[in-house]
């Protein structure tokens, strides 16, 4: 039965150059395991907008999109089979898991195979350097997210700053990207401190930087839950009162119920859905689709990364070629997704999206604005 | 001195959650010589309750009670329909055993409730901080020096005045001539389950204040935290476990606290560094249980 499978998939890619009339995706993304809680919403998003494209009748009015999903559960060494094992179904593209380090293990399969791969939501911009050409992403980079909450610390008159990252992952040292950029504005880095993913006690660090002669002004970290709860409530009931920057990884109910601790701190994330905006009309299709409200952007970024390939199948005039669908993902410009305008061109698979910046205020969102950052300014990738 | 002093208090705060966490460990090991991997998921059963009762909108007053008697149920109905049947495997099958519950359980909490961490609403009481002798010490830090203590106390009661206690520590010493002695076997289990639950039940409430939220994999750094502890302090020892847990505390809070900072990043391989110092010389932990005798190889 297998091998029929494979055959006919063999068959149909050899049949349909172009105006194909259905364009096969592979999704091997995290459904269970740590990235779950970031893959899962993005599979979610990607489903209803699949659904939208093929009740209108699919890609241009012809292709009809078929998802094929398979559960990496957070491991790279699964992820690497899970891509091998939808290469030989004869996928056009591949959807991959939400952190740089299991869309890596795929790197090779990927390259050999020559299919475009994108990876739902991670954003260290190394990714696509070592990625290579058919490896894209679908998040802002890490080091345009630090640019943006630096520039904004800077604006707010906040001279010196405190960072707190852990090296475990690509993500979590986005803080090092922070203090390069805010040095460069002139600001001073009072010092820094390391933290392991997971760690649930903080009082220490929190104790040390309570007992600095001077307080920084602002505290910036890239961590997420569960440990960016606890640095938190541990600085807070330490003394400290700095301004607290983070990014897209606490855009989380949980940050906004933290109560006073939570109060006042700030994160760059994908998207704000302001009135009117494409991502308020995304929210409402997932309350239409889901029945409930959505929680977290990364509903809105998976929408987006289906509207990159819709724009890319378009652009190779309706052809399912993973080559052709790779060139046009390349070439894409201005496309609009639910959270912002995505463009490809003239980056090396790191995209050009908005970055939004959210205070917590009354336990809600207080949209500050979307600036767009000082191109001369945003640091260059650093390789760990 | 101050900053010594500060961080002291957080070692212990630190130290007794490792402590309470080592101790659920200890109890069920030193009666059936299983590892029980699945304690974490006590934990992660108890933070869901906690997270329910706060939708809900129930006062964490009656919360905490609830989410106690969760644990110990599970842990309970665990031993009861995974352990149970495999009492008699080797230690081998009943630690392949819990690894399949706790795997079980978080694919179940990943389906059935979210994979996504849910927040959990705690009184705002909780961030607080009261100044005691010029140290700012948390609500929470305080809440689990207290819990510590009221639980080792509490524990120390059952064991040496309960009959169940004195049945669990009999059966500890020797299962086969407690049983002689007309000791139920499956009494004893269960009771030592239930402490297990409880013990976990406990930790999970201080281990949530300071995290503020739930997912389905929460249980497995604990239970690795407990692990490490249980074997520092020797295993199925339950003194072992509190000097083990404390000990654990301490290493990490001091470690981060005064490694200089180009060190910092080495602090965890450092810190299982000493663990494995102190086993050097001390093979058996810290305080061996006296029928436990592994020997040196």
């Amino acid at each position: 039965m297998k091998k029929l499978l494979t055959l006919t998939a063999v068959g149909a890619m050899l049949a349909a150059p172009t105006f194909a009339d259905t364009l096969r995706l592979g999704a091997a993304t995290a459904q269970t395991g740590g990235l779950a809680p970031y893959d899962a919403p993005v599979m979610e998003g990607i489903h209803i907008a699949i659904d939208e494209i093929n009740a209108a009748g699919g890609i241009g009015g012809t292709t009809k999109i078929e998802l094929i999903e398979k559960d990496v559960r957070s491991d790279a060494a699964q992820t690497s089979i899970a891509v091998q094992e939808l290469v030989d179904t004869g996928v056009s593209a591949l959807i991959l898991p939400c952190d740089a380090d299991p869309s890596l293990a795929a790197i090779g399969i990927v390259s050999s195979a020559e299919i475009p791969a994108i990876s739902t939501c991670a954003s260290s911009p190394t990714l696509p350097m070592i990625g290579g050409d058919y490896m894209f992403a679908n998040f802002p980079g890490d080091n345009v997210q630090a640019t943006v909450s630096a520039a904004w610390a800077q604006e707010q008159g906040h001279d010196t700053a405190y960072i707190i990252y852990s090296p475990d992952s690509q993500y979590t040292t986005m803080p090092l990207y922070f203090a390069e950029v805010f040095e460069k504005m002139g600001g001073k880095v009072l010092g820094q401190d390391t933290h392991s993913i997971g760690q649930q006690d903080f009082s220490a660090i929190a104790t040390r930087i309570a007992a600095l002669p001077e307080q920084p002004d602002v505290i910036m970290t890239s961590s997420y839950e569960p440990d960016f709860p606890s640095m938190l409530k541990a600085l807070r009931s330490a003394g400290v009162t700095s301004q607290m920057i983070g990014s897209d990884g606490i855009d989380s109910p949980t940050t906004f119920s933290l109560g006073d601790a939570g109060e006042g701190v700030v994160f760059t994330t994908a998207g704000y859905a302001e009135e009117g905006s494409p991502l308020e009309a995304f929210n409402k299709k997932y309350m239409d689709a889901t029945g409930s409200e959505s929680q977290t952007v990364f509903n809105a970024v998976g929408y987006d990364l289906i509207k990159v390939i819709e724009a890319a199948v378009l652009a190779a005039d309706g052809s399912t070629d993973p080559k052709a669908l790779r060139d046009a993902i390349a070439n894409l410009e201005n496309v609009q997704g639910a959270t912002s305008a995505i463009t490809y061109k003239g980056t090396d698979g790191m995209p050009v999206r908005q970055v939004s910046l959210i205070r917590v205020k009354d336990a809600g969102r207080e949209f500050l604005g979307s600036p767009s950052p000082d191109a001369a300014l945003i640091p260059a990738p650093r390789m760990q | 001195m101050d900053i010594f002093l500060q961080q002291t208090v957080n070692a212990l705060a630190l130290g007794g959650t490792y402590a309470l966490l080592a101790l659920g460990l200890a109890v069920v090991f030193s009666i059936m010589g299983l590892i029980n991997f699945a304690h974490g998921e006590l934990m992660t059963i108890a933070g869901y309750v906690l997270m329910y009762c706060g939708i809900a909108g129930l006062s964490f007053v009656i919360a905490v009670p609830l989410a106690l008697l969760a644990s110990v149920v599970a842990a309970v109905l665990m031993e009861r329909i995974a352990f149970r049947p495999v009492r008699n495997g080797s230690g081998a099958t009943m630690l392949v055993t819990s690894f399949a519950v706790a795997m079980i359980l978080q694919v179940l909490f990943q389906n059935l409730i979210s994979t996504r961490s849910q927040p959990v609403l705690l009184p705002a009481m909780l961030s607080d901080s009261v100044h005691i002798m010029g140290m700012v010490i948390g609500v929470n830090k305080l809440a689990a020096i207290i819990a510590t203590v009221v639980m080792l106390v509490f524990l120390d009661w059952f064991m040496k005045h309960q009959k169940t206690g004195i049945a669990m520590r009999a059966a500890a010493e020797d299962f086969a001539v407690a049983r002689l002695m007309g000791i139920r076997a499956n009494t004893v289990i269960a009771g030592a389950f239930a402490l297990s639950g409880l013990l976990a039940g406990v930790a999970a409430v201080l281990w949530v204040s300071q995290r503020a939220s739930v997912d389905p994999l929460m249980g497995f750094m604990p239970v690795l935290k407990a692990f490490i502890a249980a074997i520092l302090g020797g295993l199925g020892s339950l003194r072992g476990a509190v000097a083990g847990g404390f000990l654990l505390g301490f290493i990490e809070i001091y470690l981060s606290a005064f490694l200089p900072p180009e060190m910092q990043e080495f602090r965890e391989p450092i810190g299982l560094g000493i663990v494995v110092l102190v086993l050097l010389f001390r093979p058996n932990g810290l305080i061996p249980s006296a029928t436990l005798k592994a020997e040196k190889v």
